[in-house]
């Protein structure tokens, strides 16, 4: 996806991996670029919980189907880790496609999703822009999110916590037709900074909306 | 239904007078319904005939509309609805990829035989039950008859002996019903109702009982009597409550047991048929990336959609179009082709179109992008949009020599042929397809051609 060129910063990135499946947790591990380093790693609810409290890590590579907890997956850790959310961030890995899985751990707090089956570049990618503070859209999570959201934009200024903008929209869509922020920013003629703006918005919104149609369409996928 | 295949079934019409027995009467018979209605006045003055079988058709007759309810009731398998549909259109398209064996489809075999052979025995059950109605009446009407010509009957103990047999014809009914009707579909209606008919039974007997038994005796030492049954019962009931909720606890727990047996093993199915074949395929084949990608690629997409499948959304969408054409290319050229869609429709023959077009642009994708190629739908009030993009080196559209068919013929000329747009950009960076279909044929802009856009169009 996107390259960015911080590999000469002096502090590199920590990170806990939380997977049940040890075997994914190597290969990650082995993928990963040298400038992130695993602090730690974790194979169900609780001791992803206890490891995040002790580790303190900049970022979570968090699976959204633990065993463990009363059952709650992903959802439980970064219900569990609340207080660090500010410091933390939480970026969530699944094979699964699945609207509920992906939606319910956005709204729990995380700042991105990616699927397993990206490379390991990408997910080092996805690593650093969720560690500077920033959201990771799959093509997939645009999707869902120009689904709940609907695809018309917002006329008026004060339900702007339920609809996107028609930027946002805009941005949306590339991400969903597989472009990288490098290429939105291009396609639309603004700088990456400001799609990352736009994409931090709009998880914002995904996060705090309790917008009827977005409510509805949660609801529709036993998401509530 | 089996006896007279010619003619259509008996049911109240909504064309109605009183309540749609005559019209439906007519119908069923093939006569003319002035006719009918006239009969059924003329029988309604002959001692009110007309009236008691015009109230008996009323009770007995189904609407149309709950007739149709009745028949088309049944899901294919109550017990997991969730496997009960394995050809989904990926499971085809996985048997027609090379080297990939018989896809699943032996799960469907055991829930189709089960529809058949319940209503080959509820097709017979109606009708028996008005004949045990019919002949019910037939013996009151006799024994009428019988008292009118002077014949003495004993009218005091008949009735409470037919309000007993009754009562325990409903409540055994019942039985029979809940027994052929299984554990597969207790809907809350059913228990309703069966409770209303357990009621009713109850009722009829222990009224039956009571007037034959207060026959004898009067009233106060009837009403003496009924108090001590109540208490033996109540004393009894209080004895075997233990046993009898033990007793209904095992059927329970043994009921939820054989049905997560039933799952079990149609999971199992599902897996050996599908994982397993493939896991075994691709230990063979270790030595060909090419080909372990692609089997784990089918095989990942085949599962997807069995475990993630929505089961309320119909199918026969543009989506499940789109999706078909993608896992085509997948299949055929190993690169991975990643859909995602906003929207969907129902699939017409303009879709067919975009699909067939879409399909074009990811082979193409596929082919000189070289990597993943990713596929986005848009279905909004207006238009069906596609964008197919890859990452390849690019090209330039104008360059494209003019006896290459693909881009020209089966991208761009298909979509205009169909009142639909396409554009290629192309850059070093990768190259995209968009191809826009309006949902109306732009030059038909009538309400017709909105309303339905299926015809509009199926012929260029």
């Amino acid at each position: 996806m996107q390259r960015n060129p911080v590999q000469g910063s002096p502090a590199p990135i920590r990170v806990v991996i939380v997977d049940d499946h040890a075997i994914f947790r190597s290969g990650l591990k082995a993928d990963l670029d040298p400038d992130i380093v695993v602090a730690g790693e974790a194979g169900t609810v609780e001791e992803a919980i206890a490891v995040i409290a002790v580790q303190r890590p900049d970022v979570v590579l968090l699976d959204v189907h633990l065993p463990g907890g009363r059952g709650g997956g992903g959802r439980e850790v970064l219900a569990g880790s609340a207080p660090l959310l500010g410091t933390t961030r939480f970026l969530a890995l699944s094979v699964s496609d699945a609207a509920e899985d992906v939606v319910s751990v956005i709204r729990a707090g995380a700042r991105g999703y990616v699927t397993k089956t990206i490379s390991g570049a990408e997910i080092s990618g996805a690593v650093r822009r969720v560690a500077g503070g920033d959201a990771v859209f799959s093509p997939r999570l645009a999707g869902f999110v120009l689904d709940a959201f609907g695809t018309a934009p917002a006329d008026i200024a004060d339900d702007e916590l339920d609809k996107l903008s028609a930027r946002e929209l805009e941005v949306m869509r590339l991400i969903a037709r597989g472009y990288s922020y490098k290429e939105v920013a291009k396609g639309l003629f603004i700088s990456i900074k400001t799609v990352e703006t736009h994409v931090s918005a709009v998880l914002r919104k995904l996060q705090l909306s309790s917008r009827h149609e977005l409510t509805r369409w949660a609801a529709e996928r036993r998401l509530l | 239904m089996t006896t007279a295949p010619a003619r259509p079934p008996l049911v109240r019409s909504s064309d109605r007078v009183i309540a749609g027995v005559c019209a439906g009467l007519a119908n069923h018979l093939g006569w003319p319904v002035r006719m009918v209605r006239i009969g059924m006045a003329v029988a309604a003055l002959a001692g009110g005939a007309g009236v008691a079988f015009y109230a008996w058709l009323w009770i007995m007759v189904p609407t149309a509309d709950e007739n149709a309810r009745r028949t088309a009731r049944r899901p294919a398998s109550p017990i997991a609805p969730a496997v009960s549909f394995p050809d989904t259109p990926g499971v085809a398209d996985l048997s027609d990829a090379p080297g990939m064996p018989g896809a699943p489809g032996t799960s469907g075999t055991p829930t189709k035989a089960a529809p058949g052979s319940w209503r080959s025995k509820v097709s017979g059950m109606p009708f028996g039950k008005e004949i045990l109605l019919g002949a019910g009446l037939l013996l009151a009407a006799g024994i009428l008859i019988a008292r009118l010509v002077g014949v003495d009957v004993p009218l005091g103990t008949l009735i409470p002996v037919a309000a007993i047999l009754g009562g325990a014809a409903i409540a055994w009914m019942q039985l029979d019903e809940t027994r052929r009707a299984g554990l597969v579909d207790k809907t809350k209606a059913d228990q309703a109702g069966g409770w209303a008919r357990l009621a009713a039974g109850l009722a009829l007997v222990v009224a039956g009982v009571l007037v034959m038994v207060s026959g004898s005796g009067s009233w106060e030492q009837t009403w003496l009597a009924l108090l001590a049954s109540v208490a033996v019962l109540g004393g009894v009931a209080l004895v075997l409550l233990p046993w009898g909720l033990k007793f209904w606890r095992d059927l329970e727990t043994e009921r939820a047991g054989r049905v997560r047996a039933t799952e079990r093993a149609e999971i199992a199915a599902h897996l050996h048929d599908s994982v397993l074949q493939t896991l075994a395929l691709i230990q063979r084949r270790a030595a060909n990336e090419h080909d372990v990608i692609r089997l784990a690629r089918a095989q990942e997409r085949e599962l997807r959609g069995w475990l993630y499948r929505d089961s309320d959304k119909e199918s026969g969408q543009l989506s499940d179009g789109i999706k078909a054409a993608a896992a085509e290319v997948e299949d055929a050229l190993g690169n991975a082709v990643e859909v995602v869609s906003v929207g969907d429709c129902a699939m017409t023959q303009r879709h067919e179109a975009l699909v067939q077009a879409s399909r074009e642009a990811m082979l193409n994708a596929a082919r000189h992008g070289g990597g993943a190629v990713s596929v986005y739908l848009e279905v909004t009030d207006a238009a069906a949009e596609v964008f197919v993009k890859d990452r390849g080196p690019g090209f330039d559209p104008d360059s494209v020599p003019p006896d290459r068919l693909g881009v020209r013929e089966s991208i761009i000329g298909r979509m205009n042929r169909h009142g639909g747009t396409a554009a290629i950009t192309s850059s070093p960076d990768g190259t995209e397809v968009r191809l826009r279909l309006p949902i109306a044929a732009a030059s038909a802009g009538t309400a017709a051609a909105a309303a339905n856009n299926a015809n509009g169009e199926a012929k260029p």
